[in-house]
Formats: structure tokens, sequence, C-alpha cells
């Protein structure tokens, strides 16, 4: 096979869904563009796809063409429009869509904070592995913060009270972590936590989060797991 | 080129100032030319703790601002040759401090020969401590054996490696731990931290212990450093300090509970 020029193959590929709730595009706009400037850097130029489930019938009521053009607009790349009924499919297609079939059940993502305007357009950002690993070789101080949504973070010093660490995937520290830990802040739930010393303020995977406070004290202090279990987060010893 | 020592913590009221004073002397007593200025504008201190607080003319916001010269701003200190006071001025604030002008300053102490410039930094991580340390080659950073005073170290350390002038150009600040009114007697009894906890927490060299003293009140209201005053165990324990900074190996004293012979029992 190593003569083939070209190779096309089905993969899965981490993209954010933009979920309708309104066919109104003006308030698309507006939902859309309250998320992006909420995380810019997590949006900046990504690939979006839309999904009209909720819309239904509504669907009608879409204008293709602006929706196509305000989702330019406001730095996203349109990629592709699913869940449409099939009256619409031929407008979009005219209007440059690229129509995807239904989607699985989204049951498996975790649903950003809902807008208190019903209308308001919502980003879910559903679970795939990322590979991508960040080392930090410094101790992370009070104050301090790492984000790294591509993927897991390896802290080989202690993190202090009063630091944050924000990771898509998970999480190593090889020191005492005493700050807020944040894994699989996309959405993943397969990420987890790992530490030498388990003494942080706040353990939190995929947004199930726990406080030290409510965690067994006879793992306070030792080498210690955490991890999603269904919609549990569990913490145990790792030796 | 001169070596920039900033004096830190974060936390008011830890020592900073006493440090940057008893630090400066030290140094000078050694025989090099030191310079040791004040960045705490609007509170000046260092020059009550110096003892020279009747010879400010200009100050350093006056040589910032092109308002007298470092020749005229200087102040020679009246205890030990080679050592110099730049002090703050009282009757502004910390908004007139600039990189530029900070620069402007540190490079004409470099073509003044130098070897040491040490800058006391306010408490606080705003404009007047960002200024300090933001020349700095090496960071001395003073903690008490409590814990807020280590949480705010801790921060500043952060503010080290990330807001610097070095840290920007990709080198690191060179980490100095000073733990001060430490009393081995009350870290027996739990009521203080220990200095194995605060290592523990901080994860930085520790280049000195200075124990709880009457002698740095007394020092400081009448206007010597404490090193001068070769009595006091504050004053051996800042000698300690300078003489490790200068790379010499000097092991830890006044760490454990002194043990009250016969007479002191009778005496006191």
């Amino acid at each position: 096979m190593s003569g083939e020029l070209i190779e096309i193959k089905g993969e899965m590929t981490l993209i954010s869904v933009l979920r309708l709730a309104s066919a109104e595009i003006e308030l698309i706009r507006q939902g859309v563009q309250n998320k992006r400037d909420s995380v810019p850097q997590l949006f900046a130029n990504s690939p979006l796809v839309v999904d009209c489930s909720q819309l239904g019938d509504g669907c009608a009521a879409l204008d293709m063409v602006r929706l196509r053009a305000t989702i330019l607009d406001l730095g996203f790349i349109p990629v592709g429009i699913r869940n449409i009924t099939d009256t619409c499919v031929e407008a979009a297609i005219q209007a440059g869509w690229a129509v995807l079939r239904a989607g699985r059940a989204t049951g498996a993502s975790v649903r950003v904070e809902r807008s208190v305007s019903e209308e308001k357009a919502d980003a879910d950002v559903p679970t795939t592995v990322m590979t991508s690993v960040k080392v930090i070789d410094r101790p992370l101080r009070s104050g301090q913060q790492v984000y790294f949504p591509e993927g897991s973070l390896v802290i080989l010093q202690h993190t202090s009270a009063g630091s944050e660490i924000l990771a898509g995937g998970s999480v190593h520290v090889y020191g005492s972590l005493r700050g807020r830990v944040l894994a699989g802040i996309g959405g993943d739930t397969s990420a987890r936590i790992f530490c030498q010393k388990l003494e942080a303020e706040l353990v939190a995977i995929a947004g199930h989060y726990r406080l030290l406070d409510d965690i067994d004290t006879n793992l306070k202090g030792s080498p210690a797991m955490v991890w999603l279990e269904g919609e549990k987060l569990k913490i145990a010893p790792m030796f | 080129m001169s070596r920039i020592v900033v004096v830190t913590s974060g936390k008011g009221g830890v020592g900073k100032t006493t440090t940057s004073a008893a630090f400066s002397t030290g140094l000078a007593m050694r025989g090099y030319k030191t310079a040791v200025i004040d960045f705490d504008v609007g509170l000046r201190n260092l020059d009550l703790i110096m003892g020279c607080e009747r010879r400010v003319v200009y100050d350093f916001v006056n040589v910032i601002n092109n308002e007298a010269t470092l020749n005229q701003a200087l102040i020679r200190d009246k205890h030990v040759e080679n050592l110099y006071v730049l002090p703050a001025s009282q009757t502004r604030d910390k908004d007139a401090l600039t990189p530029e002008g900070v620069g402007r300053v540190m490079d004409e102490l470099h073509e003044l020969g130098f070897d040491f410039i040490v800058c006391d930094s306010p408490a606080g991580i705003e404009r007047g401590a960002h200024m300090a340390m933001y020349y700095a080659d090496d960071a001395v950073v003073v903690t008490n054996p409590e814990v807020s005073s280590v949480r705010d170290s801790d921060r500043i350390l952060g503010l080290l490696q990330s807001k610097t002038h070095r840290a920007k150009q990709g080198e690191t600040v060179r980490e100095h731990l000073l733990i001060t009114r430490y009393s081995p007697a009350r870290v027996q009894s739990g009521e203080m931290l220990s200095m194995e906890d605060i290592l523990e927490i901080l994860a930085v060299p520790l280049i000195g212990v200075i124990p709880e003293s009457q002698s740095v009140l007394q020092a400081s209201n009448s206007g010597a450093p404490v090193i001068l005053d070769k009595a006091s165990d504050a004053g051996q324990a800042y000698d300690d300090f300078v003489r490790r900074f200068l790379g010499e190996t000097v092991p830890h004293r006044f760490l454990e509970v002194e043990k009250k012979g016969f007479f002191k029992k009778l005496f006191g």
C-alpha cells in the first residue's frame, strides 16, 4: 500500500457542535458571540457543526445563507449541518453547507453551562481522545495558572495552594498537589488526575468536582488517582 | 556587571527593610561597593533604619524624573564605607516608577562601578513591588514562619519567574529563601511553622534563618542596621546570611531551643 499518494479514511475528530434552539439569526449571533468571547482562545478559528435537532420543523424558517455568513463572521469555520428536516436539505446544499448524517446521541458530552435566554445557541464539545502532552518543570506557585486544552499536563514539581491547573486531558503531578486541578475540561470523561501527594483544594474531571474537605482524610498526603465512574468522581490511593 | 538583588516578600512587616539594611551593610563591610534603593515610594522607611533620614535632599523619583543626578541623590552611609543609600520619595506614589526610569538608574549605578545593587521592595504585588523585582538577578524572599506569609512568598516566587526582565529573556532569577522572626521555642510548642514546613511548601534554597530578637527593634529605632550589633544573635545570623550569599559554606545556627544553664535559670 506504500505506493498510494493519498488515503481517505473515516476518522473521529474533536469538533464543536452548535445546537440551535431558535431559527432567529440575530439570537444565534448573540449566543455564539457570547460563548466565543467567554473563552476566545478555545474557539478561535475552530470548525463548527450546526445541529438542528431541537428546531424540528422550525428548520424551514432558518436562513441557511445568513447562518453560514454569521458563523464565518464570528470567526468560526462552518463545516456542516445535521439533523435538518428533509425539506431543508436542498436549501442547505444551495447555501454551501455539507449536510451530515445525524450524529450519535450526545449523552456522553458535557454541556457547556446553558445561557439564561432559552433561544440562545449552546455549544457542545463531544469527547475525543487527545494525545498532546505538555510538561512543566517548575513548581506551580500560588496565583499561577496552567491552561492546556489540547491534551495532558505533566507537572514535575509541586503545585501550591492557590494555583490552578486546567487540562483537556489527564493531569500528572510528581510532587505535592495543593492547588485546584481540573482535568478533561473539554468534556473528556476518561481523563484522570494522578499525584504523588494529594493535598488539593479541589479536583474536577469533565465538570464533576469535589473539594478535598469532602474527601476521606486518610487519602490526604498520599499518592492518589482521581477518575470518573459514571457521574461519580472516585478517589483512591495509587499504591 | 553590577549584581542586582531584590529583597521581597509579598506580605508586609516581615522584615524586608531590616534585611535590606543589614544585607547591604554586610556586603559593604566585606569591601563590595553597594547601593541600596528604597522602592517603597510614599512610605519611605529605609533611610530611618539606615539612620540617614536627616540627610535626604533628593530621592529616587527625582533621579527618575531627571530632577537630580544620581550622585546628588546617593547618600553615603555613615557606618560603613562603600555603602550608598538611594532613598524613596515620601510625597509621591508608586506610579512615578517606570521600567525605563528604573532601568536607567540601574545602568548609571553600574557605570559608577557598584558591585551590588540591593532593591528594597514594598509589600504587595503591585507596581512598586513589580518595579523592584523587574531587573533583579537574584531575589531574597523574606518569609515569617506563618501561613499567610508563606502563601504570599509563594505568590511572589511565581511573579519572579514570570514578570521580571530575566523571565522575559527566558532566563531565571536566582531564588534565596530567608526566614526571619524565627522562634525555635514557639516552633517546638507548635505555634509556628517549622523551617522544614516552610521549605516543603516553597521548595526554594534556604540562605538563612534570622531568630526573633529584641536587638532588631533596638537597631531599627537607633538607625543602625542590626548586622552592626555583633553581639546579638540576629546580627550574627545576618552576617552568616551575607557570607552564604557570597558563596561561603556556613552552617545554619539558632534553629534549636537554647538550653538554659543554671545561672540563666536563676537570673533569667
